[in-house]
């Protein structure tokens, strides 16, 4: 204890050094700048003396003779300079010439303002950062010192450039989360913001993540039908949240929770390490982190304003179900499975299972039954999941697969129009994959507004496949609202067969 | 034992005050010269904005003499290339002392600790 105080006591006075330190180089900056600025003021003068001496060939003067006298004179050679130059050379010059001179030796003096103006601002920061740390070493509650022990590599591969182009989206929303939290929760009476902005962040993180373990749990324990699972499950997991003890701080926090979810979002997309967060007891609370993998999670919205969580466990229900059917067992694959490192892990991830074989589908946009699909995007969803999806279309497609984010902007694009009813009652799935809105352009209105590569295969496989269900499926709700009724209905019809057609196939 | 020591960290003491002073002596020189250096560096170029029509004068002691213009920016020029000269000379010599006045810090901060001890010992003792 009597060491803590003695760190502290050090800390505060070499805070005061430091800072008293700073000020004196202020203090003397300051006075060289006083020093530069009187040389620039005589300077202007001679200018303008020397502008107007050759005026007259001789002037009528008082001169001084010592420090007590003066005497009338005359002052002659008007154009006559003789300036020193430095160093004890003199040169005689015109009085323009001399005007050259002062204006060359005025830059000097500007040059050398410039400079001491700089670093006086320099030190004028430095001296209240010092200030800071004074007040810092002071009181020991309103500031935290964070530490975190750097492990080397210990997650293997990260990909720089994706995390570097997330940061930015992190952090605004992150804003009024965590004012709401600053307000909800009980911290250790951390007031800095920064450091708590920081620290809830990793709080909140931390406690998603036991979320998602515990039910994780719930869900190899109870592993009924998924057909209401999704919706069910997801509520559920929504009330959980809510129930859960450990979140009954987050619960507020969940409701805004598009804000939170994308921070979620984007450092499980970035593939990157979760957080835990320790504190130890220093001399000033400190907080050390460590690393660990967090499964990944998407989120993506059925449409009925409820936001589904794609995460492993689903992925992992899923899976267990088809392979229970099939007759395998997979379970301990799916965490390294559903890590998406590379664009060609997203083929890898877009699958359909088709008998116990993951089938590489051709577009990831392609609608396929839900049952089937790993993941894909819904084709109804409301607007704020819009940015969303567009987001971890990003994420998912960074830099190379370009196709993939066009294709669901397009998706987007179609869905504004069309806000979706609900889609097939039946299933209710994680996933409604129909991204079929492409279809309907073609015949409705002639113009395509993306032409993709993938968008041909939809249409050929339409124009196929045509079977006789009308179920109302995502489709009906795609074709925008303007054009005629005729054309949806055919085009819905078709939609519908092909629907059919390929929950036939499946 | 603790007043030997104490001798020795007082000689020492005495040698690093020393040090110091050669040093901070070789840094005002070198702060000279950097003055002068720019000095000359205004000379020269106003100098070049002579034509030579205009007359040169030096300074040697009261008299102010005659120059030629060419012969002055000439004599500039050594002088620049004299002070550049001095100025590494004195930053060479700079850096041998501060090395040697680093190592006399450490033989003192030693000789403290030992001194610290044995006065510790001593106090012990008595």
């Amino acid at each position: 204890m009597s060491e803590k105080g003695k760190m502290n006591g050090e800390q505060f006075g070499g805070a005061v050094r430091l800072r008293e330190e700073h000020e004196k180089v202020v203090k003397d900056c300051e006075s060289r700048i006083d020093h530069w600025k009187k040389v620039s003021g005589d300077y202007e003068a001679l200018n303008d003396r020397l502008k107007t001496l050759p005026d007259k060939l001789a002037y009528d003067i008082m001169v001084p003779f010592g420090p007590l006298a003066f005497m009338p004179g005359k002052l002659v050679h008007t154009n006559e300079v003789t300036v020193l130059l430095g160093d004890n050379w003199f040169a005689k010059c015109s009085a323009k010439q001399a005007q050259k001179i002062v204006d060359h030796r005025m830059k000097h003096v500007k040059h050398e303002l410039d400079e001491l103006t700089k670093t006086v601002k320099n030190f004028e920061a430095r001296v209240g950062f010092a200030k800071d740390l004074e007040t810092m070493a002071l009181n020991k509650r309103d500031y935290v010192d964070i530490r975190e022990d750097f492990g080397n590599n210990e997650e293997g591969v990260h990909k720089g450039k994706r995390r570097i182009a997330l940061k930015p989206k992190s952090k605004p929303k992150l804003g009024p989360v965590i004012d709401l939290k600053e307000e909800d929760e009980e911290d250790e009476g951390e007031a800095h913001k920064s450091v708590l902005s920081e620290q809830e962040l990793w709080a909140r993180l931390d406690e998603l993540e036991k979320l998602e373990q515990l039910q994780d749990e719930q869900d190899r324990l109870s592993d009924t039908a998924d057909t209401n699972g999704e919706d069910t499950s997801s509520s559920s997991s929504e009330e959980e949240k809510d129930g859960d003890p450990a979140a009954s701080v987050n619960a507020q926090s969940l409701k805004p929770s598009w804000t939170t979810e994308p921070p979620r979002e984007e450092p499980s997309c970035k593939d990157t390490k979760d957080d835990d967060e320790e504190e130890e007891v220093h001399s000033l609370p400190t907080i050390a982190f460590s690393h660990t993998v967090e499964p990944k999670k998407v989120r993506i919205n059925t449409g009925k304003n409820t936001t589904l969580k794609y995460s492993e466990r689903k992925e992992q229900k899923d899976h267990s179900k088809k392979k229970k059917k099939n007759g395998h067992s997979n379970g301990h694959l799916h965490p390294e499975h559903y890590k998406i490192t590379t664009p060609a892990d997203l083929y890898r991830l877009f699958v359909d299972v088709k008998n116990g074989e993951p089938v590489p589908r051709k577009s990831i946009l392609k609608s396929r039954s839900r049952e089937n699909s790993v993941c894909s995007d819904t084709s109804e969803s409301s607007a704020a999941d819009f940015e969303e999806r567009r987001m971890m279309s990003r994420s998912f497609s960074h830099d190379d697969n370009t196709t993939h984010s066009d294709t669901s902007d397009g998706v987007t694009e179609e869905d504004s129009p069309a806000a979706a009813p609900a889609h097939q009652a039946s299933r209710f799935e994680a996933f409604s994959a129909t991204v079929i809105e492409k279809d309907p352009m073609p015949t409705t209105v002639p113009h395509l507004t993306i032409a993709h590569p993938a968008l041909p295969t939809i249409l050929e496989r339409k124009q196929e496949e045509v079977g006789l269900e009308t179920s109302s499926t995502d489709c009906t709700a795609l074709p925008p609202p303007p054009p005629p009724p005729q054309p949806p209905q055919p085009a819905v019809k078709k939609l519908s067969k092909f629907k059919a057609a390929r929950l036939q196939q499946m | 034992m603790a007043e030997a020591i104490q001798k020795k960290l007082k000689a020492e003491v005495d040698k690093y005050t020393l040090m110091q002073k050669d040093v901070s002596k070789s840094m005002s020189a070198r702060q000279k010269l950097e003055t002068q250096l720019t000095e000359n560096n205004i000379v020269k170029e106003e100098l070049d904005l002579m034509e030579s029509a205009n007359t040169v004068y030096k300074l040697i002691g009261p008299v102010l003499v005659k120059q030629d213009l060419d012969e002055a920016k000439a004599t500039v020029g050594k002088r620049l290339e004299y002070i550049n000269g001095e100025i590494q000379r004195y930053e060479a010599l700079l850096k041998d002392m501060e090395k040697k006045s680093d190592q006399q810090r450490e033989v003192l901060s030693s000789l403290q600790q030992e001194f610290q001890k044995a006065q510790g010992l001593v106090v012990g003792k008595a």
